[in-house]
């Protein structure tokens, strides 16, 4: 009960913040709006090819739009003089980890849901015939490149080169999770060309345990300084 | 919690890159008892606290809390302590109020509005309660610390500058929480640069300089040293280690108790 509580403190303080700021959301839908009008400006006229390049593109502008996300994850912390404001209140360390993580979650998952409508009109698929599927799809590899880079963010903290740093110790980890969130999506929107949604889905859904489990574990070790 | 001391630090040392903020820091304090740390800006009494409260972790040595021991206890150190930082950890883009609804959730409980400003009361800021905090001034930043202080008293008091920025109302108001937290058997161990007003609570004085325990006595022993014209050239402190000792005075060998 302690634990959720303390989740949800986190939750609750990080979105009232962001609903009070508009800083990151704001940002970030823009910036991941003019990715896809870029790819697609850059692409041409050619349905088709917009069409099997999509899914790719659209993870693309995920992928850099939720980084902007993750470099402001202890953002509120920062300003309000370290992390060490988080240890102040005792408790299940962890708990601060799955605040961070829903509150990620959250901020990408309201981008996305602006990003998937502007992705379909400019790269001619259609969402509404695998509306849940492609939700679905979204999710699990919105959590994944969540958990990932909300300990990351956690473990760049402190470093002075930590803008350079993050990006350059996440990707790499988010490879697995990118893979199959970017072929999943294609098997659902473009089938003609792309296919064995059920393994990449399997695929998404072992790393995000994975990744989950073993961040969510060795976290406390991050607030140690 | 143990019969022994309220703690006990061993040899504790802190580097920051090459930097030493602490060396070879021993000293004891009593259940129920005032330390006072003293010393200039930069003399380590800020590490010291955060260290022991199980804010940061030392390079060297180790301490004991209430029987319970850094490195190790971490976590349960933290729920027999409180510190009360000198810069507030506090969210400019939240509330007063909303700033203890956070203190108290993620302190495992649901508060009520009326028992927060109840808190607020006590420190005289619910005029301000639904105001964000960027807004407030220095000294209403430390009243809002102390609020969040008030929520939680573990057995183990940290205080970090308390009377910084406050007015002769805002030092009564502190003075008074730490007669309260005296009375109720609390151990606090208080960081100040006001030597006034650290004479005027503590029951043991520790001057730190450098990173190191350089003197530690009772106030009437440095009260006396400094009679005696033995205080440090720009402060009213006691000279350095190894000076003669009065009554109540101790060697400075980083051992308080």
């Amino acid at each position: 009960m302690e634990t959720w509580l303390r989740t949800w403190a986190i939750l609750w303080k990080d979105i009232l913040i962001e609903v009070r700021t508009k800083g990151t959301f704001n940002a970030m839908a823009f910036f991941a709006a003019l990715v896809l009008f870029i790819f697609s400006f850059a692409i041409g006229p050619d349905a088709a090819l917009l069409r099997r390049l999509g899914a790719g593109l659209l993870w693309i502008a995920i992928t850099f739009t939720g980084l902007l996300a993750l470099a402001r994850t202890y953002h509120s912390e920062e300003m309000a003089g370290g992390l060490e404001a988080l240890l102040l209140y005792p408790g299940e360390p962890r708990a601060i980890f799955l605040g961070k993580l829903v509150g990620n979650l959250v901020v990408l998952l309201l981008v996305e849901a602006i990003l998937y409508p502007v992705a379909a009109v400019l790269f001619h698929v259609d969402l509404g015939g695998h509306f849940l599927s492609t939700a679905g799809v979204a999710i699990l590899g919105t959590f994944g490149f969540s958990v990932v880079g909300t300990f990351y963010s956690a473990l760049t903290l402190h470093l002075r080169a930590r803008e350079v740093m993050l990006p350059l110790l996440v990707l790499p980890l988010l490879v697995p999770v990118l893979l199959g969130a970017v072929s999943a999506t294609a098997a659902l929107l473009t089938p003609e060309t792309a296919g064995g949604l059920g393994g990449w889905i399997r695929l998404l859904v072992a790393f995000d345990i994975l990744y989950f489990v073993v961040c969510t574990w060795t976290f406390p070790v991050l607030l140690e300084r | 919690m143990g019969a022994g001391p309220a703690l006990r630090l061993e040899g504790i040392g802190k580097r920051f890159g090459h930097t030493w903020a602490l060396r070879d820091v021993s000293m004891e304090v009593a259940p129920a008892e005032l330390v006072a740390l003293v010393g200039p800006n930069g003399a380590g009494k800020t590490t010291l606290l955060r260290l022991v409260g199980a804010l940061h972790r030392a390079t060297a040595g180790r301490a004991e809390i209430f029987g319970l021991e850094i490195p190790g206890d971490e976590e349960l150190v933290r729920r027999e302590s409180t510190l009360l930082p000198p810069h507030g950890f506090l969210y400019e883009q939240l509330t007063g109020l909303e700033n203890l609804r956070f203190a108290r959730l993620m302190a495992g409980t649901k508060p009520s509005r009326e028992e927060l400003l109840d808190v607020l009361a006590r420190v005289d800021l619910v005029r301000a309660a639904d105001e964000r905090v960027g807004g407030y001034s220095s000294g209403m930043l430390k009243r809002l610390s102390l609020a969040r202080l008030l929520l939680r008293t573990p057995p183990l008091v940290l205080m970090d500058e308390p009377y910084a920025s406050l007015d002769a109302d805002g030092i009564d108001l502190v003075d008074g929480i730490i007669d309260e937290l005296r009375e109720s058997g609390r151990t606090i161990l208080l960081a100040s640069h006001r030597w006034e007003r650290a004479i005027r609570d503590a029951d043991r004085l520790v001057v730190m300089e450098r990173g190191r325990i350089v003197w530690t006595g009772t106030p009437a022993a440095w009260a006396e040293r400094r009679d005696a014209g033995g205080a440090l050239a720009g402060t009213p402190g006691p000279e350095r280690a190894g000076a003669a000792g009065t009554p109540g005075e101790r060697p400075a060998t980083g051992s308080g108790a």
